[in-house]
């Protein structure tokens, strides 16, 4: 715990919020007051079920989605809202994304080289073509795909290659944050491992630091460092991963990984899942905010609550 | 049996990158729409066929030099009236002109106002259409333009336009431009909605591409079939305007050769001489036909789910 203090806050989330217009006189808030830090090189898991507004704070980051509210810093500087051209491409090489669908997210019309060059091409990143043709080889070979699939369509490769051509397409533009949102939870189980200790792997020789945005939450547990966990757009509980598994305290995280199945016939027809309903943590109101319970393990709760939560966890 | 010796087997050698091998031919796009095009037995003839047609429309009148205005047979009355035959391929009309002649040079005219007006049209309705689709600031006033002229009939805006014009080609192929642009424009900002927000177009955006280049690279090649279809329609219809507003005595004017004019002229000497009736007809049904056939074999080639 003692050295997170010393960790240097890459992406930083300060009272965001984000709605959407519905048409309706309000507006649907999709992710309201969300804050968070995520430090240099940690993998850091946001986990909800769907709708829970996961996504939408990943691409709010990628600022495909406009914040309603506060600000989103990366090293220091503010990267919501209107940014200079100079920002924008700085933020674009830095901050890249790994999509969920790799059926969805390659246009089937352009050449795997094509595909992994459009970084490059926008912002001239290379000297001359030589220079280009070298840097998708390399940055191909570093997942592990051939030289030769360049002139290849995205229809002719597997989910798992197409996926890792998505990881070629962000990581050629050496970026120091990668946004995955939940890249493995569209490929076959038999290739999720090989994705992820490739990006275990990336993340190792790169130094990168990633936000995994997942449901699965034995994937959080394997990949994870750092762990929030989201219900209806608000961040509930934030803890090192180890220690939200051992110590979950809000209503909602524990029924959660109540929910998480083993893989043993005879624990898993013991298993009674715990259900969440909102009466049995109220959802909001002015007294809640983030509390640290224990060391680095915050939970959106009252003061009281807080106590109760503190308890609980000591007699654990 | 002789018992297996250890010796007898060897590892092989396990190599990762040999399963990441794609054992497919390459593909092409343009190569599989050309293989598929030409799959079907009717489209290498008929292609050809309407190669030959166009070519033959828009070299033969030069030959023959017809223009509506000259009739240097009027006085002959051995000349009028001619049924066809070895010398008088398509026979002869009231005035002693070489049916042949003005049929051809009336196809010419068809010709070159549709392909002329397809290609302004194409252009400034791909174009139009594709920024419209990206651009919600656009779509807000475009729409009202587009709906104004969408509820006018669409003949009496061409009407009105040649009457302030003036009959010619030019003001026909302006006419065609300035009206069919805006159909086509609207078909594309459709179909660029539809694929605009697809999840690749977000990596793009991510990636910092321009929209542009989004255009060209991630939108326009999806759309080529459809255009192709679009185009396919286009010309037919374009060569069936021309001819009607002809017929109307709208189009092209008294100092143009023009099959709309030519049938209204003939269409009186359907009992006496059916011949000069149908034949500028079934030419104009046989341009239009073909190019349509053949229009359609090509969107349906260019279409990557009929490739194999």
């Amino acid at each position: 715990m003692s050295d997170m203090t010393n960790r240097e806050v890459l992406l930083s989330l300060r009272n965001v919020e984000i709605s959407f217009d519905n048409g309706g006189k309000e507006k649907f808030k999709a992710v309201q007051d969300a804050n968070f830090d995520i430090y240099k090189g940690e993998t850091f898991a946001l986990v909800g079920e769907s709708g829970s507004g996961k996504t939408t704070i990943g691409r709010a980051i990628m600022r495909i989605n406009p914040l309603s509210n506060g600000e989103i810093t990366f090293e220091g500087n503010r990267i919501s809202g209107k940014l200079s051209k100079q920002e924008d491409m700085n933020v674009i090489r830095n901050i890249q994304m790994i999509f969920q669908d790799p059926a969805a997210s390659l246009n089937e019309r352009a050449t795997i080289e094509y595909i992994i060059s459009e970084g490059l091409y926008n912002f001239h990143l290379y000297e001359n073509e030589e220079d280009r043709i070298a840097k998708v080889d390399k940055a191909l070979e570093e997942v592990g795909l051939l030289p030769e699939h360049k002139s290849r369509y995205p229809h002719e490769f597997s989910g798992g290659q197409r996926q890792r051509v998505g990881i070629a397409r962000a990581l050629i533009m050496e970026p120091k944050l990668i946004v995955a949102d939940e890249p493995i939870s569209a490929l076959d189980v038999s290739i999720r491992a090989q994705v992820l200790n490739l990006m275990n792997k990336l993340k190792a020789e790169k130094s990168l630091t990633y936000l995994f945005i997942a449901h699965d939450l034995s994937v959080v547990r394997f990949i994870a460092d750092r762990v929030a966990v989201i219900h209806l757009g608000r961040i509930v509980e934030i803890a090192e991963t180890e220690e939200l598994f051992a110590h979950p305290l809000h209503p909602y995280t524990i029924s959660l990984l109540s929910a998480v199945p083993m893989p043993d016939p005879i624990i898993e027809k013991q298993r009674e899942p715990i259900v969440y309903t909102e009466t049995v943590a109220e959802k909001t109101g002015p007294d809640y905010e983030m509390r640290e319970i224990r060391p680095g393990h915050y939970v959106y709760c009252t003061p009281e609550q807080g106590i109760e939560y503190y308890n609980t966890s000591m007699n654990q | 049996m002789e018992k297996m010796q250890d010796n007898l087997f060897e590892f092989a050698a396990f190599d990762e990158k040999e399963s990441e091998h794609i054992a497919a031919p390459r593909y092409s796009y343009w190569k599989s729409v050309w293989r598929t095009f030409v799959r079907s037995w009717v489209t290498i003839p008929l292609t050809i066929f309407v190669i030959a047609l166009v070519v033959f429309s828009l070299v033969q009148p030069l030959q023959s030099g017809y223009t509506p205005t000259v009739a240097p047979n009027i006085n002959n009355q051995e000349m009028k009236y001619l049924a066809p035959s070895g010398e008088h391929i398509f026979g002869t009309d009231n005035i002693g002109n070489e049916v042949w002649d003005v049929v051809w040079a009336g196809a010419r005219n068809s010709i070159i106002v549709s392909f002329v007006s397809a290609a302004v049209i194409l252009v400034i309705g791909i174009l139009v259409g594709a920024v419209w689709g990206f651009s919600k600031k656009m779509d807000k006033w475009m729409i009202e333009v587009y709906n104004i002229f969408a509820n006018v009939p669409y003949l009496l805006l061409v009407m009105v336009l040649s009457y302030v014009l003036g009959p010619g080609l030019g003001t026909l192929i302006i006419v065609f431009s300035c009206i069919d642009w805006l159909f086509l424009a609207y078909f594309i900002r459709t179909q660029v909605m539809i694929i605009r927000d697809r999840e690749y177009n977000m990596a793009s955006k991510c990636l910092g591409t321009k929209t542009i280049t989004m255009i060209l690279k991630n939108i326009l090649p999806y759309l080529v079939s459809v255009i192709v279809t679009y185009i396919a329609r286009l010309i037919p219809s374009l060569i069936s305007y021309e001819v009607f507003l002809s017929y109307l005595g709208l189009g092209l004017g008294s100092n143009y050769a023009s099959l709309g004019r030519t049938i209204s002229q003939y269409v009186s000497f359907m009992q006496g001489y059916p011949h000069l009736f149908w034949i500028p007809v079934l030419t104009l049904a046989v341009l239009s036909m073909s190019l349509y056939v053949v229009g359609q074999k090509l969107a349906d080639a260019t279409d990557p789910r009929t490739h194999r």
